[in-house]
């Protein structure tokens, strides 16, 4: 079945350095180690920067659906899911919490599978 | 190239890279030659001009100017139908709004980073083109010569006289498949300033300052927003965050254990944690998470003795898994052997040939040297020492390896 990977974006365009507040030393130490707590559940998943990614796709917003994305939203993360066929995948987008948000967009783009 | 037009490259590369996007933007990518000439004769220009009647207070905007007069010059005779340059003539307004600017380059860089061009072509000449390094200082950070620079440079170019790339049209977004090759090219930028073979530090710090500008863009923008890319920028800041506390008050390379801890940057390396929070997202680690964590250990670890050496190690043996490469055995013997004595390290070298780009290098044979010495392999030491003394690329990293290697 064809894989897609779905990308998260939000209207924010606050960056790290926009964030609220600079992070204290200690809340370094506790970034760093949540993110070394991620990669080692992840880290047998190691590849180089994923999988090419088809041209076009679908977006999938709260209000309407559209193939294109504002330049100023920022993808927030991603997520891969495997359906039979984009409009599986866009049910399935639509039925995500993320997909619910105020202003949330989700991408939906085919993986050419080159490398699965 | 002239010293003259060596320096003045070097002082106005960023202007450089803005003029040359800016312009193959116009012109086209078959006039790219057409275009580095007159971006080259505008900062040649800039040299004289402003020395006698002062810095304009845009740069850029006079810059392009005089770049595109130049471009225009050049190529004033019967017009062809269908002459790219008419195009330029005909609007010559000034696109130096930020906004704009950036955007441009961004899809410069992807253009360079067409997966047309032959592979071993696309960094060389992204970083002649975008950059505006010359050929030694690629082929140095490039671990080749000067001569395979200039013909992987020939060959790009004789692709794009070919004509059928896209330096007008193509959507930021389609370009994303490039994505990869994109992140080599300002990786290899950031440590060009990282791990300079420059000995002026302002230069050093402009390129990585560079680096961190390019990829905040590309991280910033839909076509490059996702996690691969916050983990690169994530590395940049964190091995920025100690830049300046490499050099001493007389501009010589410290060694990591020489550094005082407490010059590191604070606001890079918060940066730098911030992108990791932002990086550690999805499931899928790439070899910019590797190496951010173990920027990531070295930056947070309170001392130099308290580094977890054997986490360096063990993140390095999971980039081989994921690239094999000799450098990151090198790398990962070197933590060996701060965690477990220097013979763990030389055991971790064992029966590795390292390939002839890498041997006699002299970051090759300056762990060896190390690693021997402090074995007590006296005479093995003294011989890989005298090879990485001969090999090493400016007087700052010799005396800093003098130091290193008690000699």
């Amino acid at each position: 079945m064809p894989k897609y990977i779905v990308f998260m974006r939000s209207q924010s365009s606050k960056g790290p350095s926009g964030s609220n507040s600079p992070p204290s030393p200690e809340q370094m130490q506790q970034m760093f180690a949540s993110y070394k707590a991620w990669m080692g559940k992840f880290k047998d998943q190691i590849t180089d920067l994923g999988d090419k990614l088809k041209p076009g796709g679908r977006v999938v917003s709260a209000t309407a659906d559209g193939p294109f994305v504002e330049s100023k939203e920022v993808i927030g993360g991603y997520m891969i899911i495997t359906a039979d066929g984009f409009d599986e995948a866009v049910e399935v987008v639509r039925a995500c919490p993320a997909a619910q948000m105020p202003g949330a967009q989700l991408e939906v783009r085919e993986l050419s599978g080159a490398k699965m | 190239m002239s010293a003259a037009q060596q320096v003045v490259e070097q002082a106005f590369r960023h202007e450089y890279a803005r003029l040359v996007a800016v312009l193959v933007r116009r012109a086209g990518l078959p006039q790219l030659e057409a275009v580095e000439d007159a971006a080259q004769a505008a900062l040649l220009a800039a040299l004289t001009d402003w020395a006698r009647n002062g810095i304009p207070d845009d740069r850029g905007a006079w810059l392009y100017r005089v770049a595109l007069n130049h471009l225009l010059g050049e190529w004033r005779r019967p017009a062809l139908p269908g002459d790219p340059l008419a195009a330029v003539a005909a609007d010559p307004a000034e696109p130096f709004f930020e906004a704009e600017v950036g955007d441009e380059q961004l899809r410069m860089i992807f253009v360079a980073c067409d997966e047309r061009l032959p592979q071993e072509s696309r960094l060389a000449f992204a970083l002649k083109t975008l950059c505006g390094f010359s050929t030694g200082e690629i082929a140095a950070r490039l671990f080749t010569t000067e001569a395979n620079v200039y013909k992987r440079l020939a060959r790009a170019k004789e692709r794009l006289r070919e004509g059928d790339f896209d330096a007008q049209t193509p959507a930021l977004e389609s370009l994303r498949v490039r994505l990869p090759s994109v992140h080599a090219v300002l990786y290899v930028l950031f440590n060009e300033g990282f791990l300079s073979t420059h000995t002026e530090h302002a230069i050093r710090e402009e390129l990585c300052d560079e680096a961190i500008r390019l990829t905040t863009g590309l991280a910033s923008h839909p076509v490059g927003a996702e996690p691969a890319t916050f983990a690169l920028l994530a590395l940049m800041h964190l091995h920025a965050a100690r830049l300046a506390s490499r050099q001493d008050a007389s501009g010589g390379l410290l060694l990591l254990e020489e550094q005082d801890r407490s010059r590191w940057d604070a606001g890079h390396l918060r940066e730098g944690a911030t992108w990791l929070e932002r990086a550690g997202t999805g499931d899928v680690v790439s070899r910019f998470h590797l190496e951010a964590a173990i920027a990531g250990e070295h930056s947070f670890a309170p001392s130099f003795a308290q580094t977890r050496w054997g986490e360096i190690a063990g993140l390095y043996a999971l980039l081989e898994r994921l690239e094999p490469s000799p450098l990151y055995v090198l790398n990962r013997a070197v933590a060996l052997a701060e965690a477990e004595g220097p013979q763990a390290g030389l055991d971790a070298l064992q029966g590795v040939v390292p390939p002839t780009w890498l041997e006699g290098h002299y970051v090759w044979d300056a762990v060896l040297a190390d690693l021997h010495r402090r074995a007590g392999h006296g005479e093995l030491a003294m011989h890989h020492c005298s090879l990485a003394l001969s090999g090493a690329p400016s007087e700052a990293m010799r005396r800093a390896l003098r130091r290193r290697l008690r000699v």
